[in-house]
């Protein structure tokens, strides 16, 4: 299922430009990280794609589905959104009650939901705690009830907002694992991330974002190191590139393994 | 990015640069006079004395929209209803089954005009006091912090409560919660909404409320304003002279009522 | 300036304590940091400081914490206000929502303290200039950016003048650009004006850059206490639920591989880092 962002354009009220002429489409299957400061555009991009928001010029194609013509409800079978904050969607008295919302909302039936919620506390390390209140866990484990949430509802695409922000060490393996889980089983994913180690190690795909448009789209090797580009959108490269290059090391090493590599051929 | 539930307008202006206590007190005196004033068309003629202050703040024409957009719905209702329900009366209009009576009309046109110059005294107020300055104003005259802070907080944090609702909703429809249907389902639509607004809320007020503490709002003793609020001997005489006026008009409409027309 | 000394607390209803028997000592003027997993009792240790605990999370509270010469358990809360300022991670939630200009948000503590108006104004515009919140002084407070906001929370509390200032992850919602900005001012304020920095905080890139000292808690008791470079400087400490900086990490694996400088500490910065790889 693929996606197409054309040339869209959107103002919000009060005549704040928000994206201006963004062209994007992302393959099925793709894992894309979607980068760049506060404000130049991120979540209003995202906010599109389950059509929480229409394009005020040009349109979005969920699969061949023209997101003017949907309800977000409808979107929702082919795209989970989850938010940053767990704080704005939880709300059943249950850790399992809130990861069921979303199947049984898309018509899921009772055992096909009772599988799904299942898997997904399991994938995000919350199997245990299925019949706790989710206001009695902490921020970053509600954090984890959400992406469960969105998992349950075994969508094609994923739009993550920010997954790692918040999360400890633990946190962060368990979204990273989860990525890849994903990845392994097809699914498409886009995430809105500051967090440059993660976008490294996990999307092969990175499109930089800058006053409401896309000021680069290619692989992540590509990409990453591009300081000065980069630097328009107010973000660094990842840590490793970075040291790389104060080395003077040739290529964008996105991995330790990569790295140590490029540093061995350099000192023979 | 909110703004703050406000009406006011910020302009410079003789009016604006009143004690927010003298703007009070002319619109005290306008509503009174207002809905005293005698005879079918009086409030309506108080309406339009609203208008030479209020050309002085150049609010004249946010202050006709607002109060003409405000009113519009009473008056349509009141036309409707008393206009062609009046029980008895002296009908002046015949459409089929239903007649307009003229005490019915009469009475709709009064009240509409006593709403309007309610409505007007209070957006003169509104349009040409920023509320800060009014809560001030107040504070500075004996009324308790927590209450002022409460009306101002009112202002400013309704537009985010309204944001943050817009928010959930948006995630729980992201889930498939369907909200552009028929009624029944928009009603269904806002169980899930209910308790991350009001659990986010409470957590939200606790936090605001530690903060205040830490910014020292909780301590006894004389507290000073950054900012003082320009008044003067004329204005204050002029309070006092608008406060008498308001009760002279009182009572000179009581008087006219005793004494019959 | 802060000295606790077995300090416990058990919030309400729990059996486990939050704090178990912490005894700590920090000189005026340190900018110290506070590590560890999400629960190890980093925020309760900040709300400690601060005298929301015991003030307004009740609970059980043992043990002795003196800030700035006050017995925190007995001083009530609007007393300790001039002295110990605090900001939480949410920007809006410090926003009084009782001003309408930057200016007089931020002017809001000081007429609390019954400040005289021209301090007032000098105190204020000299925290305007200092926090780069000189174009939005009079915007209101709720139409500012998250960055923004959080400098005028940070300029709200420093311009009351405390002798402690104590933060709770001031940059989660922060670009990294914004973060690096905020620890930059508290190294300075620190430096300059000796005001004791604690800092909760997961960002160790950040911390071994500016701060002076780390402390690192689990299941509510010290386990690390020292200067950020060699405290941090420890690939193994993803265990206790820290992320360490990817240089550490990347520095550990070289030597495994017999790369790089075999001696010495790992490095933690990118300064240290292209050291070590030279």
């Amino acid at each position: 299922m693929e996606i197409l962002v054309d040339d869209v354009t959107f103002t919000y009220p009060g005549n704040v430009l928000a994206l201006d002429g963004v062209t994007l489409t992302v393959a099925s299957g793709e894992a894309m990280a979607l980068i760049g400061e506060n404000g130049a555009g991120k979540s209003t991009l995202a906010r599109h794609l389950n059509g929480l928001l229409k394009p005020g010029e040009g349109r979005v194609l969920v699969g061949e589905w023209d997101t003017r013509e949907h309800t977000v409800a409808q979107l929702a079978q082919r795209v989970a959104f989850a938010f940053q904050n767990p704080d704005d969607q939880l709300f059943a008295r249950t850790v399992r009650d809130e990861v069921a919302f979303g199947p049984r909302n898309l018509g899921r039936s009772a055992a096909e939901t009772a599988t799904a919620v299942e898997m997904a506390l399991e994938q995000v390390g919350l199997g245990g705690r299925a019949d706790a209140h989710p206001y009695d866990l902490p921020v970053a484990d509600r954090k984890l009830v959400t992406l469960a949430a969105v998992l349950a509802m075994e969508t094609p695409l994923l739009v993550l907002d920010e997954p790692t922000a918040g999360q400890d060490a633990e946190g962060i393996r368990r979204v990273g694992d989860i990525v890849e889980q994903l990845k392994d089983a097809g699914r498409t994913i886009i995430a809105i991330t500051h967090d440059m180690e993660f976008c490294a190690a996990h999307f092969g795909r990175v499109v930089v974002m800058a006053g409401g448009q896309i000021i680069a789209d290619g692989a992540a090797g590509e990409i990453l190191r591009q300081s000065e580009l980069l630097a328009r959108a107010d973000v660094q490269p990842p840590q490793l590139v970075r040291l790389a290059q104060a080395l003077g090391l040739p290529g964008t090493p996105l991995t330790r393994a990569a790295f140590l590599d490029l540093y061995e051929e350099k000192q023979q | 990015m909110t703004t703050p539930f406000s009406l006011y307008l910020d302009r410079e202006t003789g009016l604006h640069r009143l004690h927010p206590l003298t703007k009070l007190a002319l619109a005290l005196f306008y509503l009174v006079a207002g809905i005293a004033a005698p005879g079918v068309w009086g409030s309506y003629t108080v309406f339009l004395l609203l208008l030479p202050p209020a050309l002085w703040g150049r609010i004249a024409r946010p202050l006709l929209v607002a109060a003409g957009k405000a009113v519009l719905p009473f008056a349509v209702s009141l036309f409707l209803v008393q206009g062609f329900f009046w029980p008895g009366g002296t009908p002046i209009l015949t459409l089929g089954p239903f007649s307009l009576k003229e005490e019915g009309l009469v009475f709709a046109i009064r009240s509409t005009g006593r709403i309007l110059a309610l409505v007007g005294s209070f957006l003169l107020l509104t349009l040409s006091t920023r509320p800060d300055r009014l809560m001030q104003a107040l504070g500075e005259r004996g009324t308790p912090q927590a209450l002022t802070y409460i009306l101002l907080t009112t202002l400013q944090i309704v537009p985010r409560f309204q944001e943050k609702a817009r928010t959930i909703l948006d995630a729980q429809r992201s889930r498939g919660l369907e909200t552009e249907g028929n009624p029944w389902q928009r009603v269904r639509a806002l169980l899930p909404l209910i308790q991350p607004l009001i659990l986010g809320s409470i957590v939200d007020i606790e936090e605001r409320a530690i903060a205040l503490e830490v910014r020292a709002f909780g301590r006894s003793g004389p507290k000073t304003n950054l900012v003082a609020l320009a008044d003067s001997r004329g204005q204050q005489l002029a309070r006092w002279l608008l406060l008498f006026g308001a009760v002279a008009v009182v009572g000179a409409r009581l008087f006219l009522a005793v004494t019959g027309p | 300036m802060i000295e606790a000394r077995h300090l416990t607390y058990h919030y309400p209803r729990a059996e486990r304590p939050a704090l178990n028997d912490l005894t700590l000592s920090i000189p005026a003027g340190q900018f110290c940091a506070v590590l560890g997993a999400n629960g190890a009792g980093k925020s309760t240790l900040a709300y400690a400081l601060t005298g929301f605990i015991p003030h307004f999370y009740r609970g059980r509270l043992e043990g002795k914490l003196e800030v700035a010469g006050n017995d925190v358990a007995q001083t009530p809360l609007a007393q300790l206000a001039g002295t110990v300022g605090f900001v939480f991670a949410n920007p809006f939630n410090q926003i009084t929502g009782a001003k309408f200009t930057v200016r007089q948000e931020i002017a809001f503590g000081l007429e609390n303290l019954g400040v005289p108006p021209t301090e007032m104004a000098a105190r204020v515009d000299e925290m305007l200039a200092r926090m780069g919140l000189e174009e939005a002084a009079d915007r209101s407070p709720i139409a500012l950016s998250g960055g923004q906001q959080q400098r005028l929370a940070i300029a709200s509390v420093l311009v009351m003048r405390p002798q402690v200032l104590v933060l709770d992850e001031p940059t989660s919602q922060l670009d990294p650009a914004g973060s690096e900005a905020i620890f930059r001012l508290l190294r300075t304020l620190a430096g300059d004006q000796e005001i004791t920095i604690f800092l909760a905080s997961h960002k160790v890139a950040l911390i071994a850059e500016f701060a002076d000292r780390a402390l690192i808690l689990s299941g509510g008791q010290i386990i690390d206490d020292g200067a950020p470079p060699a405290i941090l400087a420890d690939p193994g400490l993803e265990r206790l639920g820290i992320i360490p900086s990817a240089y550490t990490e990347l520095a550990h694996l070289a030597r495994q591989r017999g790369l790089g400088n075999a001696g010495g500490p790992l490095p933690v910065t990118l300064a240290q880092a292209e050291a070590f790889f030279r």
